[in-house]
């Protein structure tokens, strides 16, 4: 009734319609594979599962507990503990390999007049001073 | 600190789906096999009432377990899309239960009157189209987050 009263709901009910029309043969059979897999799964639960609940609360803790360990492992926001593990690993290195450069860097001989690099030469080979 | 907020938001959707599947079904069906017309009552099959009684609890049970694990995962991540994907597999048994179990085409007497059948038949239908399309969306966010994984993970690992 509300469809017919109000004209713009009954335009896209006559849409919907028209579309539902078109895919019909389509969607049946789909829908009836749908139902075939389903009742296959439910006379299967029908026979088997159909007294207690157990079967089901055992179900459902194993989900929410698995979830929770799930979660504690692979939360998602970082890498999970397994591989964070591996992922100190790495910054550790890094960290060393910064701090190795820096190193290698700072350990260059340089003109104590003109700050050329020298190396191990006496004499700058820029400015010519003696480095002593 | 993520995994917290991920079990936080677990249970508190597993206690939407508890509520949603099986508190308010058992609420409106025990009102409904207790009914009174002018102060007459409903007569029916008590076996209806307890087949119809278990396979809710049954499959509400499942439902909300898949729920818990599908809403603690991470967002955008293919364990979410994955269980999402079982979990409407799983709501498609429990709507067919419904049927299976007689809660569609519920028959009532009222002694001294006479009888009326509740049919929901039609709307379970629906409810079964409406699931696979969504079947078909669950589909395709696995394939989406499975292609573009790199991309989510470094977005989410930004944030």
């Amino acid at each position: 009734m509300i469809l017919q009263t109000i004209e713009f709901l009954d335009v896209l009910a006559n849409i919907i319609g028209t579309i539902l029309l078109f895919l019909m043969p389509i969607v049946v059979p789909i829908g009836e594979w749908v139902v075939s897999w389903i009742s296959v799964g439910i006379d299967f639960l029908r026979q088997n599962f159909s007294t207690d609940f157990m079967f089901y609360i055992i179900i459902c803790v194993i989900l929410v507990v698995s979830g929770i360990i799930v979660n504690i492992i692979w939360p998602g926001d970082k890498q999970g503990s397994i591989f964070h593990k591996g992922g100190d690993k790495i910054d550790d290195f890094e960290d060393k390999y910064d701090k190795t450069e820096d190193d290698i860097v700072s350990e260059v001989k340089r003109c104590k007049d003109c700050g050329n690099p020298v190396g191990d030469s006496e004499i700058c080979p820029l400015c010519g001073a003696r480095q002593i | 600190m993520g995994s917290v907020k991920n079990m936080v938001r677990g249970f508190v959707f597993t206690a939407i789906y508890v509520v949603v599947t099986i508190v308010i079904p058992l609420v409106t069906f025990s009102l409904i096999f207790n009914l009174v017309v002018q102060g007459i009552p409903l007569d029916f099959e008590q076996q209806d009432f307890q087949n119809v009684v278990f396979w809710i609890v049954a499959f509400g049970l499942v439902v909300s377990g898949c729920a818990f694990f599908t809403f603690s995962s991470p967002k955008q991540s293919i364990r979410r899309a994955s269980f999402a994907l079982i979990q409407v597999f799983v709501n498609c048994l429990y709507v067919w239960s419904y049927k299976f179990s007689g809660a569609t085409d519920l028959s009532f007497v009222i002694i001294g009157f006479g009888s009326f059948t509740l049919d929901v038949q039609q709307m379970i239908m629906t409810y079964m189209g409406i699931y696979f399309l969504t079947i078909v969306l669950k589909v395709y966010d696995i394939i989406d987050f499975t292609i573009n994984r790199e991309k989510i993970r470094e977005n989410r690992m930004k944030a």
